[in-house]
């Protein structure tokens, strides 16, 4: 039976600076589930930042998994720019939504102002990053991403809409949206320093699923590549990128945004996008995370799950800068705990060095 | 209805084109996102004497099966067909005031929703689309829905079709108390599910009829439930 020889920290820490671990890290992208095996609301979670910390931290302890607690959801930039967001307390719900969008009509578009940090979800997001640091864990910001942003601020249907017929509307909402992500980053690093920094990126809105790659290409990437280098430059050294949904299309952006920037970045695209391009593409510098289907954790038996993790650390756990197994997406909240366990048992069992 | 100045003004400002050059400017308009195009060419239908529905179906749906063709085969996206729907819907209401309902040929009538928990209703929205230009009789009961409310209205309107949509892993999971009920109601309606955390073997799970990964293979599945 395999014994941990390192703690979740060496074992980050080591993969970090190119060293081999003592097996294949496990990060499971918990957020709402942390609240559910907790015994918390998924709306109080997310509501509240100490509580957000503390149902992390408990899952972490009972898990023994190597992700640290973070704050962040997909709604994110509504609240922050003056709409409206509803915390998931009703039936269903898995994460914060937009109830009102800042922006409704063209007018609003100018009215809108870039806010100081720490805005909207920010002000929770510092309390985690706080209690973060107090045990020695990085301060993990979101940056993004800012075309997901920005349909939250538009509604995404309208945007989708004013992609085509008012497109200079959305260029200049997603300026906007850029300078409040680079913002919030300069905010962060001031705080915490940026050696204690992880920024994280990504959003669904711009796979492709909504959007081609032509249209990622002139309304996401010049945003996403802005805000990267600029929280690079700020001295934050690593960027855990989550293409959220099929964004195998937009891979030559994504190439564009790694090329020649510093630092160092975790790949974690969905499931849709193969481990074998992942590694080819980004292989040679950066980690790659994933890549189990996440709805399996919720609707598979536990042997299943074991065997989909499997699969992904023989895949993975042939990249050369490193791997970290874990889903494509965020864990489902309700997903049974013996699921969840599948990616540690698999990662001792399957991902030993 | 036109009033009989306007369609004079029309007449005289009209063009004698064919009913297929205007069925083709319908469906090309759709297929192009032209909104006042589409407009003008069901005015034009209109004054030509074109039935409605032919105009509607010939022309506005025929050119959405184009789109919706395009969209499959990864050619258009969601911009691109949100467009269409805003010019499909705006000649659709010019002619379906002109309709004869007796007239109006319908695969089936579908209630469709966005499940309860769950406001992402994009994907809903095209299969809507899809479906309507397909020519069923669609019922559309938004987002968030309880699962009661598809229940009763389903009910309620003799539906063909229950079509509930998800995108969360926490909201999917009242599909099947939805699939039960309605056996237990004795309704007659057959069901399909669809969104990202779904798939075949998990609609199999649910006890639903159909599943569909995309808009296009909606309109595929429904047809086939209906058995059009």
């Amino acid at each position: 039976m395999f014994v941990n020889k390192m703690t979740p920290a060496e074992r980050i820490g080591a993969l970090l600076i190119g060293q081999t671990p003592d097996r294949v890290p496990v990060m499971p992208f918990v957020l709402g589930y942390a609240a559910k095996v907790c015994g918390m609301n998924l709306g109080d979670f997310y509501a509240d930042g100490d509580k957000c910390f503390r149902a992390q931290l408990l899952a972490m302890d009972l898990h023994g998994y190597d992700q640290t607690p973070f704050y962040g959801y997909a709604a994110i930039g509504a609240w922050e720019f003056g709409g409206k967001i509803e915390f998931p307390y009703g039936p269903g719900h898995s994460a914060p939504i937009v109830i009102k969008h800042p922006v409704e009509e063209p007018e609003d578009v100018d009215k809108l102002e870039v806010p100081e940090p720490p805005a909207g979800s920010y002000k929770e997001s510092i309390k985690v990053c706080r209690s973060a640091v107090k045990l020695g864990m990085p301060a993990i910001f979101q940056i993004g991403s800012a075309f997901t942003a920005t349909g939250n601020i538009l509604e995404p249907a309208r945007m989708m809409l004013w992609l085509r017929r008012q497109p200079d509307l959305v260029h200049k909402v997603l300026r906007k949206a850029a300078e409040f992500f680079i913002a919030s980053a300069e905010y962060f690093v001031k705080q915490f320093g940026a050696e204690r920094c992880i920024a994280f990126d990504g959003g669904p809105t711009e796979s492709n699923k909504m959007i081609s790659a032509k249209q990622f290409g002139e309304f996401a990437f010049p945003y996403i590549n802005q805000v990267h280098r600029k929280v690079l430059s700020l001295g934050v050294n690593v960027i855990l990128d989550h293409p959220c949904a099929d964004q195998t299309k937009n891979i030559s952006y994504y190439e564009q945004i790694r090329a020649g920037a510093p630092g160092i970045y975790i790949w974690n695209f969905g499931p849709e996008t193969p481990l074998e391009l992942q590694i080819e593409k980004f292989g040679k510098r950066d980690i790659i995370m994933g890549n189990v289907d996440p709805p399996s954790f919720q609707n598979k038996p536990y042997e299943e799950v074991l065997m989909l993790c499997k699969e992904n650390i023989e895949k993975g756990g042939k990249n050369p800068r490193g791997y970290i197994l874990g889903p494509g997406c965020e864990m489902p909240p309700l997903a049974p705990p013996v699921n969840v366990h599948a990616l540690i048992k698999a990662a001792k069992e399957y991902g030993r060095y | 209805m036109m009033s009989k100045r306007n369609i004079y003004m029309c007449a005289h400002n009209f063009d004698a084109m064919s009913k297929e050059e205007i069925l083709e400017r319908l469906a090309k308009s759709v297929i192009e996102g032209d909104v006042e195009t589409c407009k003008k060419a069901a005015n034009d239908a209109i004054v030509a004497g074109i039935d409605a529905y032919e105009a509607i179906m010939q022309g506005l749906a025929k050119g959405m099966n184009v789109v919706s063709d395009l969209y499959e085969k990864g050619e258009y996206f969601v911009p691109e067909v949100i467009c269409s729907a805003e010019a499909m819907y705006a000649g659709m209401d010019i002619l379906k005031t002109y309709l004869k309902t007796e007239k109006v040929k319908s695969p089936g009538k579908i209630v469709i929703g966005v499940v309860q928990g769950d406001i992402h209703d994009i994907g809903k929205n095209l299969v809507k689309l899809m479906l309507t230009a397909a020519g069923f009789d669609v019922i559309d009961l938004g987002r968030d829905v309880a699962p009661s409310t598809f229940v009763e209205k389903v009910v309620e309107t003799n539906a063909d079709i229950c079509a509930m949509s998800a995108l969360m892993t926490t909201s999917m999971i009242v599909m099947p108390d939805i699939i039960k009920e309605l056996k237990k109601r004795g309704a007659r309606a057959k069901t399909m599910v669809g969104g990202a955390p779904l798939s075949d073997s998990v609609a199999e799970m649910y006890g639903a009829d159909g599943y569909s990964k995309d808009a296009a293979g909606a309109v595929r599945v429904a047809m086939n439930l209906v058995k059009w």
